[in-house]
């Protein structure tokens, strides 16, 4: 066993002192002399043409500089589909369409003069439901919207996800068992404690500041830049500079109306403008998890192998595009790969509404496909007469496997997950007693070694050393509070020979960082770790080199441990790194000990059939949960809760165990609690009241266990865990409850009601 | 930036005429306000429009807990000083059962008992557990002062009997019978920060405090074979009370369930006719925060639990942690 | 009418002149630049504005800052002692891994130190009603409640 004096240790976060203290600057705290605050005016309705927009009294409001519209403003298309515009023009398709935006002195009379806007519209009938909204005669979102072979006016979005391996048609045929069901989930959202929001300042030459919350400032980066250039500001620069982030979880995975708002509005005023969401447009105005309409099929052997999957899904794509729509392309995985399934085919069809837009939320969309798949596996494992962890094991994915999508498994702890879980649950003792008490679990794959979701998957990184042995790192990498900086801290001192407390990281600045492709796919420990692991042994390598001529030996013969460089030799022939690094740069012909280093994973993008590696190697888990179900009430109380995941290396144990205790916190409440209502387009509970996500309360003690395969790809053999914990939650519930009464719950969440009512159901 | 507000004018008079004559000097402009964990909110979302803001914090005697033959508790006495009160948590247990869930400890801290019937929300915790309680509620006004019964107070969702000028002095609980529990019950989604779904509480008078099997008592045993065994105690009911939250317009009394079970032996199948009779009174709405059915249903659940509670007070005062039939 | 307030923050005696609509938190973080108390909803509905009166929780986000005149209002800038060491609440945060994004800490440590000030033993049951008030979405609370059991231990 290596002797790391860095990796695998409990180490507090860098920025934990800075938050427990309350100096650490979220953009709510950001002041900057002059700032204006900006403010939107959304939509009445959920779908209407505007007739026309009188802003003169607003315009004259003492204290306001600027009003804005969709019809004194430059086109700046954005989003995945590029359908979305800062500010609507000719119609409004949904409740958070945003109408006008007004910059003031303070956020008070920015409010006010919102209310003197007015707004005429022709209300238009609108359609809520995709099944409805796929039909001839729907009213159409975007008109100019054309697809399908004929190319005629449709709310179906050119997105014809597919994937199909093997012949599933052939397979059903021939399985001694046919499961066929439909499960339904629906809207949930981040519910970031610090709010959305951005400072958009310009310089005298145009070039453009945005401090920002962002998970992808590269991308926004590009993103701004191309707003600039359709303001008629070709060629001027664009820098992004993250302040302390208050939580992302996917939220922003994209970039938004209100911060091209905003950009706007400080072009016009030439002053900073902020915008912050109140906890209200929080909810109503950033965009949720994908909802699904799942209707799955799977078939298995007589003695309980999988011989197919067939999916078909419909998503709701709300009025614009976001990562929603992308979803499917991450489904895929699970479908594919969860378990050894040879024959698969995947549809998925996404459709425009009037509702709310979706994006990424922690899964992004893995949380929906396992909550179906592994639901599933349980119903078909009783048809077959299999314990459910049996039927798991004998079709559990091993290391080496190729999977349907062309994954390619690496290291694969899935047996050992499965089998962590059942003995923590003690499962042949106590499943299947149907007394009100009850035994559940479910699996989960995911990306673990980066994701190429766009062309690159890279990130980059720059090391310098100081004189006095301090290790800057400046990564591309985005650290939103689950420990990114701390991390490749711990990588780094491991690599270079140092102590964690020697490394200092800087992750904030577009203008000083490398770049990378975002925070998202549970990427950063393994790619950004990876990278600066690279630049971090490039960086030894120099020093080394260095040290080799001061200390006569030569550079292959020599370590560095705990801040000292020694001889391997003789290792009572040492020297303090200090002392070296002054020897560097404080000698004529001196040189920089500085080295940098890009690393983009060896996977590959999913091909024109969505197959591919996309992964270097993928992280694998299980959860087991007991539960008692109140057989008067229908409500659901969680006795164990255990997670297993495998994740190659626990850089940080104590961190690690954060995100599995975080993310199936949130997955609890995916599963039992949440849910974002929806009423013919408006949000109903847009706050956190009637918004229910889990209390201290609520939480039950989630027993984390770590399962290390030491991944011959990730830094020290770590593979990613940001999202895994989220994912297979919702099954293993829904699994745990229909063990303790005997009823299954296909829609999320699983609330009292729908328990009680399938109860009182079963007694019929 | 926050939900910005109309702003208003915050008064702050040292006593109760000075409040007064506040209060009709500024007439419909003006609001009282209490701990203001609902004023301020309502103006936020500009529910409420105030343009003064009449504080009643400064006026002395009004946050005092007395216990002298009747049970006094001041309007502005805090739900975590009645949370906090041995005495209520005694003889008056349902109150402490409201104000032990009641939003949050932060909530709690600020947030006054006659501000929370004041608001009149049908949900209100604390009204169902005033309901069973047989509280008086006196009011006063600059020139009068009269003491209503709380059954009378709640005239609609967010109404009161209040007339302009008046205010809301104190509640007056009586002594309860000799052998009395009482219980509420809030049907929640999580177990913080939450509205009840449904609210249910219930009192109890037996004429006596003992049964041969009070171990059975406090245990996760179903409740209907709790009951079967102790009908060899023949237990009778002196008195019973019970109330719904968010069941109708107002919280409201069941009155003819009650009147099902006054002065009879208790019995397993009595009390499922009372608790079902209960449940065919209420007439629950469908919202986003619950659905008719359910709350038609689980009054019945809950009717049943928190008399099987309340007999548990009697019979084990002593015990504080009752089995966890509910989550 | 703008009207005068003296009250006492984080030790020091502070005398101003606010408007009389202030929240509490507008008092702290717009007049006073105190930014460590956050605002995480503006309705009293999460926590992240908790601040100490007298000793005990508000979410000061809906409490009228004329109200704090004659009192003690302690904000999560007042724990540091006058050297600047962390509060053994703030010590047993960092090191437990209690804090991600950090935007609920601030109101959490201090609805964990009036927990402590009143029970300095409780049981977890106490401690996840005593943080019941304070949402949190990274943590999934379980850290923080180990921290604040090691706080008690001590």
């Amino acid at each position: 066993m290596q002797d790391f004096i860095n990796i695998g240790k409990r180490i507090p976060k860098m920025d934990a002192e800075e938050k427990v203290t309350g100096k650490a600057i979220y953009i709510h705290d950001l002041k900057i002399p002059g700032m204006l605050y900006g403010k939107i005016l959304y939509s009445p309705h959920p779908h209407a043409r505007i007739l026309n927009i009188d802003t003169t009294k607003a315009e004259t409001l003492p204290g306001v500089k600027a009003v804005l519209t969709g019809y004194n403003i430059p086109t700046i298309k954005f989003g995945f589909y590029k359908d979305n515009v800062p500010l609507k023009a000719n119609k409004v398709c949904s409740f958070r369409d945003e109408v006008a935006a007004v910059a003031a002195t303070d956020p008070d009379i920015a409010q006010e003069a919102l209310e003197l806007i007015k707004v005429e519209y022709e209300i238009l009938p609108a359609v809520f439901d995709p099944e409805e909204a796929m039909m001839a005669g729907a009213p159409l979102i975007h008109e100019e919207h054309v697809g399908g072979k004929e190319k005629k006016p449709t709310n179906i979005l050119n997105l014809p996800w597919r994937l199909v391996s093997g012949d599933v048609e052939e397979a059903r045929k021939t399985s001694a068992f046919v499961a066929e069901d439909r499960f339904k989930v629906t809207w949930v959202t981040h519910c970031c404690l610090g709010t959305s929001g951005c400072v958009a300042q310009f310089d005298l030459k145009n070039n453009l500041t945005v401090y920002s919350i962002t998970q992808i400032p590269s991308l926004a980066q590009r993103d701004y830049t191309d707003a600039l250039a359709a303001m008629g500001l070709q060629g001027k620069k664009a820098r992004v500079i993250k302040t302390m982030i208050g939580g992302g979880f996917g939220s922003k995975l994209d970039t938004y109306a209100f911060e091209y708002i905003a950009i706007l509005l400080a072009h016009r005023t030439r002053k900073p403008v902020k915008i912050v969401f109140s906890r209200e447009e929080e909810f109503f105005a950033t965009s949720p998890r994908q909802p699904a309409v799942i209707d799955i099929s799977q078939g298995c052997t007589k003695d309980g192998r999988l011989t197919f999957r067939d999916i078909r899904m419909i998503l709701d794509n709300g009025a614009y595009t976001s990562w929603g729509a992308t979803t499917p392309s991450v489904m895929m995985m699970p479908i594919s790969s969860l378990y050894k399934v040879p024959n698969v085919r995947y549809v998925a069809k996404c459709i425009y509404t009037n509702n709310t837009y979706s994006q990424a939320m922690r899964g992004y969309g893995n949380p929906q496909a396992t909550f179906a798949i592994d639901s599933q596996i349980d119903i078909l494992a009783e048809m077959a007469g299999i314990d459910p962890l049996d039927f798991r094991m004998r079709n559990a994915n091993t290391p080496g496997e190729v999977t349907p999508q062309n994954f390619k498994i690496n290291t694969c702890g899935l047996r050992e997950c499965i089998d962590a879980v059942a003995q923590k649950l003690d499962w042949r003792q106590n499943r299947g007693r149907r007394d009100g008490k009850g035994l559940g679990m479910a699996s989960m794959i995911h990306v673990g070694g980066g994701a190429r979701v766009y062309k690159s998957d890279g990130c980059g990184t720059i090391i310098k050393i100081d004189d006095f042995g301090t290790v800057n790192v400046i990564t591309g990498a985005t650290d939103m509070g689950q420990g990114a900086e701390t991390v490749i801290a711990q990588i780094v001192a491991e690599a270079l020979g140092v102590r964690v407390e020697d490394v200092v990281v800087t992750h904030t600045d577009t203008d000083i960082c490398p770049w990378d492709v975002g925070a998202h796919a549970s990427r950063t420990t393994f790619v950004a770790g990876n990278s600066a692991l690279g630049a971090a042994k490039k960086i030894k390598h120099i020093l080394l080199e260095v040290a080799a001529q001061s200390m006569g030996e030569s550079p292959e013969s020599l370590d560095i441990r705990d801040r000292v460089i020694f001889s391997k030799k003789d290792p009572e022939k040492k020297t303090p790194l200090g002392k070296a690094l002054r020897a560097a740069h404080y000698t004529s012909g001196g040189k920089m000990i500085m080295a940098e280093h890009f690393y983009d994973p060896a996977n590959e993008n999913l091909d024109r059939e969505f197959k591919g590696n996309l992964s270097v190697t993928y992280a694998y888990g299980t959860h087991g949960v007991e539960v008692e179900v109140d057989k008067e009430t229908g409500q659901v109380k969680i006795l164990k809760y255990v997670a297993a995941h495998d994740v190659g290396r626990a850089i940080n144990p104590m961190l690690l165990e954060g995100q599995v205790y975080g993310g199936a916190t949130m997955g609890i409440g995916y599963a039992l609690t949440e849910r974002l209502i929806l009423k013919d387009g408006k949000v109903m509970n847009p706050n956190f009241l009637d918004y229910k996500m889990l209390t201290s309360k609520d939480v039950p003690n989630i027993e984390p266990l770590v399962i290390e395969t030491n991944d011959q790809f990730g830094p020290f053999g770590a593979k990613g865990i940001g999202e895994p914990g989220s994912v297979p939650t919702a099954p293993a519930i829904a699994n745990a409850i229909y063990d303790a009464v005997g009823v299954r719950i296909r829609d999320l969440p699983i609330t009292p009601e729908k328990v009680l009512a399938a109860l009182q159901e079963k007694k019929k | 930036m926050e939900g910005s507000m109309k702003k208003f004018d915050y008064l702050r008079p040292q006593t109760l005429e000075e409040a007064f004559s506040l209060l009709n000097q500024h007439g419909k402009k003006a609001k009282l306000i209490a701990g203001g964990t609902d004023v301020i909110v309502l103006i936020k979302q500009k529910a409420m429009m105030p343009q003064v803001l009449i504080s009643l914090r400064g006026i002395p005697g009004l946050d005092q807990i007395r216990y002298d033959g009747a049970l006094k508790i001041g309007a502005m006495v805090t739900h975590r000083d009645i949370e906090k009160s041995e005495v209520i948590r005694k003889e008056f247990s349902a109150l402490t059962d409201a104000a032990d869930v009641l939003g949050s400890i932060q909530i709690r801290n600020v947030a006054t008992i006659g501000g929370n019937i004041c608001t009149a929300a049908p949900s209100a915790d604390t009204a169902t557990p005033l309901l069973v309680l047989g509280t008086q509620v006196k009011i006063k006004s600059l020139s009068e002062e009269r003491t209503v019964p709380i059954e009378g107070f709640f005239t609609g969702p967010g109404e009161t009997i209040l007339k302009k000028g008046e205010m809301v002095t104190e509640l007056i609980i009586p002594k309860p019978l000799p052998n009395t529990g009482s219980a509420y019950s809030k049907l929640q989604r999580r177990l913080a920060l939450d509205l009840p779904i449904l609210g249910v509480s219930v009192l109890l008078s037996l004429d006596k405090g003992t049964v041969s099997c009070s171990d059975m008592l406090c245990t996760t045993s179903p409740i209907s074979s709790i009951l079967h065994t102790m009908e060899k105690d023949e237990l009778t009911c002196k008195e019973i009370r019970i109330a719904l939250g968010v069941a109708a317009p107002t919280p409201i009394r069941a009155v003819k369930a009650e009147n099902l079970m006054r002065g009879k032996k208790i019995s397993d199948e009595l009390l499922e006719e009372v608790a079902n009779t209960a449940s065919v009174e209420a007439q629950p709405r469908d919202s986003i925060r619950g659905e008719a059915w359910y709350r038609k249903d689980l009054i019945r659940v809950l009717v049943k639990r928190m008399a099987m509670k309340s007999i548990e007070r009697v019979v084990r005062p002593e015990e504080t942690i009752f089995p966890e039939r509910l989550w | 009418m703008k009207q005068m307030i003296k009250f006492i923050l984080n030790g020091e005696p502070v005398e101003l002149e606010i408007e009389p609509h202030l929240t509490l938190l507008q008092l702290l973080r717009d007049k006073l630049e105190l930014t460590g108390t956050k605002e995480g909803c503006g309705m009293g509905e999460c926590g992240a504005c908790t601040v100490l009166l007298d000793g005990r929780t508000v979410n000061s986000c809906i409490f009228p800052a004329l109200e704090v005149e004659g009192k003690k209002v302690m904000t999560i800038e007042g724990l540091t002692d006058a050297q600047g060491n962390l509060h053994p609440i703030q010590k047993a945060f960092v090191e437990y891994g209690a804090i991600q994004c950090g935007f609920c800490t601030p109101g959490m440590v201090l609805s964990a130190k009036a927990l402590l000030d009143e029970s300095p033993k409780p049981t977890e049951e106490e401690i996840r009603h005593g943080i019941a008030g304070n949402l949190c979405r990274c943590t999934g609370y379980l850290q923080i409640i180990q921290a604040i059991k090691a706080v008690s231990e001590q």
